[in-house]
């Protein structure tokens, strides 16, 4: 028997999204049929949130059609969205922590008694005929507090069902659980499906795609690189589309002359803030005169990583050794007198405080010593001095030293974070997403002054989610995936294929 | 805090014109005559010695208590507890002041001044610890204590404080603890330079020395916001500073309160009534959480008060108005929206800069 | 032993005036807090309402309108407290502590403006709410106990259950709380979180308006300056004390009225004590509320490590 043509569940017209200097989305056409598990792929920015955020009502484009089973729709808030069936399970869960499992799924539905009351007990019941349906094993009256994460997230999965969720998004939903709850959650996914459901499945893990998607669509830059079969494809084609460069932009820089060892992590684990472990037994070194990239999809342990190196995170176990001293315990101001500084990857909130003038954000690691301060007591007229100096040296484009660093671009905001760290002449410099937010003719000020201090003789461990960055700033780049390294490549050499199952996790 | 920017001085400008406005329609409409009033209240809030130098007497506990509240928020505490600061700090000056007999005039007064700012810093010591270390809202556990400072020194002025039998308060203080009065017209007394003293020096302290750089680099809005994330990063022990702006915030607060006793009362009553504690926020805001700011707003609100009292006392018109009508600025100037409203207007974003440019 | 014997009936019945408008303002400050809005305010709304009704009253000869002017005004500043927060970007903790010092201003301006008193307005003419006495008890043992008080005393009463029922067993409840909780959540299920909080400010201000008159009204038949002596604030001690639940916030004001109702009764006795005894609830609180804090910080809990 022919098997009749696939009905479409969603499909997406030319959908353009711009936000003020990106195109989060340019021209994609997307189409999911029904009862397939369809697979999202790309990078950070590829443009994958924002084409659900528009499926789910939360954004809306700015042009292009969007068609549920057949009909022609404006999803113009969230409650449309869920009338038509979509179901969306964010990365960062939105649920209620007080309430049991069955109150966060029936919130704003609840069943209600005669009286107008609600009716707990069919709640309970319903919930749980729900659950058993779709093979989600969960304790209806379980608080959300005392629940764990595969079990919270199998409760914001029962929500899109309770509301009669047909088509469910799934967004990173592996990213927060352990390889048995995966499994757990991939059972789950066969069984919703074999209930006609359909998945949609946003990940960067190729080997997640190959082992539970139908179809696949990877994005990168905005647009759609390619949509094929999973049975059709392989990790490594897969792995082409969603790196696809032939050439990582260059970075004019001669060869890295590496001296000593500045840094030694030796049996390195650290805890995130939810318990899980973010970085696993990390073993690795960094040497003066180089520059040493971390290269990965955010969200697999570089904060957490970085937050441990600076002291902002305790080290859950292992040993960070800083020229020779082990500094796991010391706080982050005697890190720093050792000669470790910390470009912070969240520069509004952690690296500069905006409402401070641009003076008092230069001087926050130095304003305790000669000669911006004597006994306690500043000296204006030499922070002035100071500050103006790394204004010209830096180059932070502003008509002085006394205005709020809020009223700064991003880019010359991020300048007065590299100017404070650098004036210190650390030995090691932690650069995390230095350029992020940062426009284009800063970015190459920043990558070169990063390797102006690698020539004189310091050290940098660059971590960037932006490939390009990574690639053509460092010297020697590391691919970290699910808290550990899974390669060291050197960027002139190694092909953009292999990058991209490196950063999907799929090891030699 | 935003140092003045033209948006500011926009918004207290347009806050006071309003609030004239609400004024005026206030006075018409139940009888008087706005521009007498006005008239009166100028006389009564600056012209004549006597005057004059009620305003400042007015001033010195809401200079302290404004300051005490700046230096709290900036550490990013929310703090509502200043005024049970003084009724300690009051009372416990109080007890100094008849307690030791045989010192010389400026010992007996700073000793009592400085046990009262020992007791009123020590208020705030629980709070700070709470939110510390257990996470406990200050803003409750201030209002807590508020209470529990007024229940204290009623009972201990009942109690074991009592000068005698009858009259529920504690003894006259010694001729030697007291602040000196300088004009037969007027309570106004040393306390007063203190107080100015204390803008002056917690400007300076914040401005130009790391201790004060320590301070301010953690809190840095409205809100309390300890703790704060920018402090952590450099290094700065957060925990630490929020305590120590706890601390000496509780201490002005009961300085406040300890010049009250022995500048104004000269001795602690059970009827003692302080409110200088709630109103010394508000005027921190107006002040915009800047030390000088905050002696000038406080300025400005002794101003108003007097010649309040001043018109009052020369009319039917109450003294109450000028609350009212000092609240209604507040509502203005709080309102946060109004003011990133008043952003989009282009001009206004022009004599923004201009402004920041001309402040250095 | 003494002090065993002021524990009577009429003390019974003190601690439950007493305990009455902090209950008031006590379930309104707990559902504000519960939808995550800290209200501040009801000091000033309390205020408000008291001297409102004292002054319709008067003017009216009838205690009713007294009372609908009087709960009017409560939820018109409610209003206000609203605008300032929801629609003006003021911070609420800010624009409630305005409208206290604001309410306090405006009570004592308009006493002497409008009856030219200072201190206190107390008239013949003013129509006080009368105790309910419910006729079928008399002679029964109950009647002293649950007979002849004023309607808001039973109000209190009534509402303790209500509240209960509507926080847990209605949608409202639970859109309100999950308001408060994770607003995220909550608008993701469709609930609009503004409205919600829309709704408790002004319902803290009906009941701040009902414990305004009760204190003006019901209570003694005049208004005093500052009437509200902090009841306002008291009652949002009682909510964190109770946790911000009705029942809570019931138990932790019959707590409060207590230590006051104790306090009146001691302080012809044994002078010393009655100020102490008052501390006592607030000393409580403060150990409830390190608890909570204590609570949640015991949340997570780490991986093991297990090293291959």
């Amino acid at each position: 028997m022919i098997k009749s043509q696939k009905e479409i569940a969603i499909e997406l017209k030319s959908i353009t999204k711009t936000y003020p200097g990106v195109v989060a989305n340019d021209n994609v056409d997307f189409k999911v049929f029904k009862g397939e598990i369809h697979a999202l792929v790309g990078e950070n920015g590829a443009g994958k949130s924002t084409l659900v955020k528009i499926l789910y009502g939360i954004e809306q484009p700015d042009s292009g059609e969007i068609y549920v089973e057949g009909s022609n729709v404006k999803i113009n808030k969230v409650d449309k969205a869920i009338e038509l069936g979509i179901g969306m399970v964010h990365q960062e869960f939105h649920l209620v922590p007080s309430f049991t499992a069955a109150e966060n799924i029936g919130l704003g539905d609840e069943p209600k008694t005669k009286i107008g009351f609600i009716d707990w007990e069919k709640l309970n019941q319903d919930v749980s005929e729900i659950a058993k349906k779709y093979g989600l094993d969960l304790d209806p009256t379980l608080k959300m507090i005392d629940a764990s994460v595969g079990t919270q997230q199998r409760t914001e999965i029962l929500k899109t069902l309770y509301r009669n969720a047909s088509i469910l998004i799934l967004d990173e939903p592996t990213a927060v659980l352990t390889p048995q709850e995966t499994d757990e959650l991939f059972e789950v996914i066969r069984s919703l499906v074999n209930e006609g459901k359909t998945v949609i499945f946003i990940t960067h893990k190729l080997r997640e795609v190959m082992e539970i998607s139908d179809r696949v669509t990877v994005m990168r830059d905005g647009k759609v690189q390619g949509v094929t079969e999973t049975k059709q494809t392989s990790p490594a084609e897969l792995a082409k589309l969603m790196v696809g460069r032939e050439v990582f932009l260059k970075v004019d820089k001669t060869d890295a002359d590496p001296k000593d060892v500045v840094l030694e992590l030796k049996n390195f684990w650290v805890h995130d803030s939810r318990g899980l472990l973010a970085i696993k037994n990390l073993n690795m070194e960094v040497k003066k005169g180089e520059i040493v990239g971390i290269a990965g999809v955010d969200g697999n342990g570089q904060t957490e990583l970085v937050e441990a190196l600076a002291g902002l995170r305790s080290t859950s176990k292992g040993e960070i050794i800083f020229e020779g001293k082990n500094i796991e315990k010391l706080s982050p101001r005697k890190r720093r007198r050792l000669g470790l500084s910390h470009i912070p990857e969240d520069r509004a909130n952690t690296g500069l405080n905006l409402r401070l003038d641009i003076w008092e954000n230069l001087i926050g690691t130095s304003y305790f010593r000669k000669p911006l301060s004597i006994s306690g007591i500043i000296s204006m007229k030499n922070v002035v001095k100071h500050s103006k100096n790394l204004k010209e040296s830096y180059d932070i484009r502003t008509p002085g030293v006394f205005i709020k660093v809020q009223s700064l671009s991003g880019g010359n905001q991020q300048k007065v974070v590299i100017a404070r760290e650098l004036s210190e002449n650390p030995t090691l410099t932690i650069a995390s997403q230095p350029t992020r937010g940062v426009d284009i003719g800063n970015i190459e000020a920043i990558h070169k002054k990063l390797v102006e201090i690698r020539d004189e003789g310091k050290a940098v461990l660059l971590i960037s989610a932006e490939l390009d960055e990574v690639m053509s700033v460092a010297d020697r780049v590391a691919v970290i995936y699910e808290g550990e390294i899974v390669a060291w490549v050197n960027p002139k050499e190694v092909n953009q294929e292999q990058m991209g199952l490196y950063m999907a996790g799929i090891k030699d | 805090m935003d140092k003045f920017s033209f948006k500011d001085v926009l918004i207290l400008i347009t806050g006071v014109i309003i609030t004239l406005g609400v004024a005026w329609i206030i006075l018409t409409v139940t009888g008087f005559i706005p521009g007498e009033i006005a008239k009166l209240f100028y006389e009564g809030a600056v012209v004549g010695q006597r005057n004059i130098v009620n305003t400042l007497n007015i001033a010195t506990p809401y200079i302290l208590t404004s300051i005490a509240t700046v230096i709290s928020f900036r550490v990013g505490m929310f703090n509502i507890g200043i005024n049970g600061s003084m009724y300690i700090g009051g009372l416990y000056a109080a007890w100094a002041g008849y307690k030791f007999t045989s010192l010389g005039h400026i010992s007996h007064v700073s000793l009592a001044l400085a046990i009262s700012i020992f007791c009123g810093s020590l208020w705030m010591l629980l709070p700070a610890l709470l939110k510390v270390y257990a996470g406990v809202s200050e803003i409750i556990s201030t209002i807590i204590l508020n209470f529990v400072a007024v229940l204290f020194v009623s009972y201990m002025a009942n109690g074991p404080f009592r000068a005698d039998p009858i009259a529920p308060a504690t003894p006259r203080i010694l001729e030697t603890a007291e602040l000196k009065q300088y004009f037969p017209n007027s309570q106004f007394n040393t306390g007063f330079f203190i107080a100015v003293l204390v803008a002056f020096l917690t400007y300076f302290i914040l401005k130009k020395t790391t201790f004060g750089y320590e301070l301010r680099s953690g809190g840095d809005g409205l809100v309390g916001s300890y703790p704060s994330r920018y402090s952590s990063y450099l290094g700065i022990p957060t925990d630490r500073s929020a305590i120590t702006g706890m601390l000496i915030s509780g201490g002005l607060g009961g300085l406040a309160g300890g010049i009250e006793i022995l500048g104004n009362a000269r001795y602690f009553y059970q009827e003692l009534a302080f409110n200088q504690g709630f109103d010394g926020i508000l005027i921190a805001i107006v002040g915009k959480l800047e030390p000088l700011g905050g002696l000038i707003a406080s300025l400005f609100w002794s101003a108003l008060k007097n010649g309040g009292l001043f018109v009052d006392y020369k009319t039917d018109v109450s003294r109450e108005i000028v609350v009212i009508l000092l609240s209604i600025l507040i509502f203005f100037v709080s309102a946060q929206k109004l003011v990133s409203a008043l952003e989009k207007l282009s001009f206004v974003r022009k004599l923004d800069s201009i402004f920041s440019r001309r402040i250095k | 032993m003494e002090w065993l014997e002021i524990f009577d009936i009429s003390l019974f019945r003190s601690l439950i005036r007493s305990a009455t408008p902090i209950a008031l303002i006590g379930f309104g400050a707990a559902m504000c807090s519960a939808a995550g809005v800290l209200n501040i305010g009801l000091e000033g709304k309390m205020l408000n309402a008291a001297f409102v009704g004292v002054a319709a009253s008067y003017y009216s000869g009838s205690a009713m309108t007294g009372f609908i002017w009087g709960v009017s005004a409560g939820v018109l500043t409610a209003i206000l407290f609203g605008v300032l927060s929801f629609n003006l970007g003021a911070d609420e903790v800010l624009a409630g502590l305005a409208i206290n010092i604001f309410a306090l201003a405006l009570t004592r301006y308009l006493l002497e403006t409008l009856f030219k008193r200072r201190g206190f307005f107390s008239d013949p003419s003013i129509q006080g709410i009368d105790p309910i006495e419910f006729e079928f008890l008399n002679g029964t043992p109950f009647e002293k106990i649950l007979s002849g008080f004023t309607p808001s005393v039973y109000l209190v009463f009534l509402l303790a259950f209500l509240l209960y029922l509507v926080y847990y067993k209605t949608r409202l409840g639970t859109a309100i709380r999950a308001t408060g909780e994770n607003p995220e959540a909550a608008k993701d299920a469709g609930i609009n979180t503004l409205r919600m909080k829309w709704l408790v400010v002004i319902f803290s201000g009906v009941l701040a308006g009902i414990g305004g008159t009760f204190l003006s009204l019901e209570t003694l038949t005049l208004f005093t300056e500052g009437m509200s002596a902090g009841k306002g604030y008291i009652g949002l001690v009682a909510s964190s004390f109770g946790n911000n639940t009705p029942l809570g916030v019931f138990g932790a004001s019959l707590f409060f009225g207590l230590g006051d109702a104790i306090g009146i009764r001691l302080q012809g006795v044994y002078e010393l004590d009655s100020r102490l005894i008052l501390m006592i609830p607030y000393a409580l609180t403060v150990v409830v509320l390190i608890l909570i804090g204590i609570r949640q910080r015991l949340r997570v809990r780490p991986v093991p490590i297990i090293e291959e």
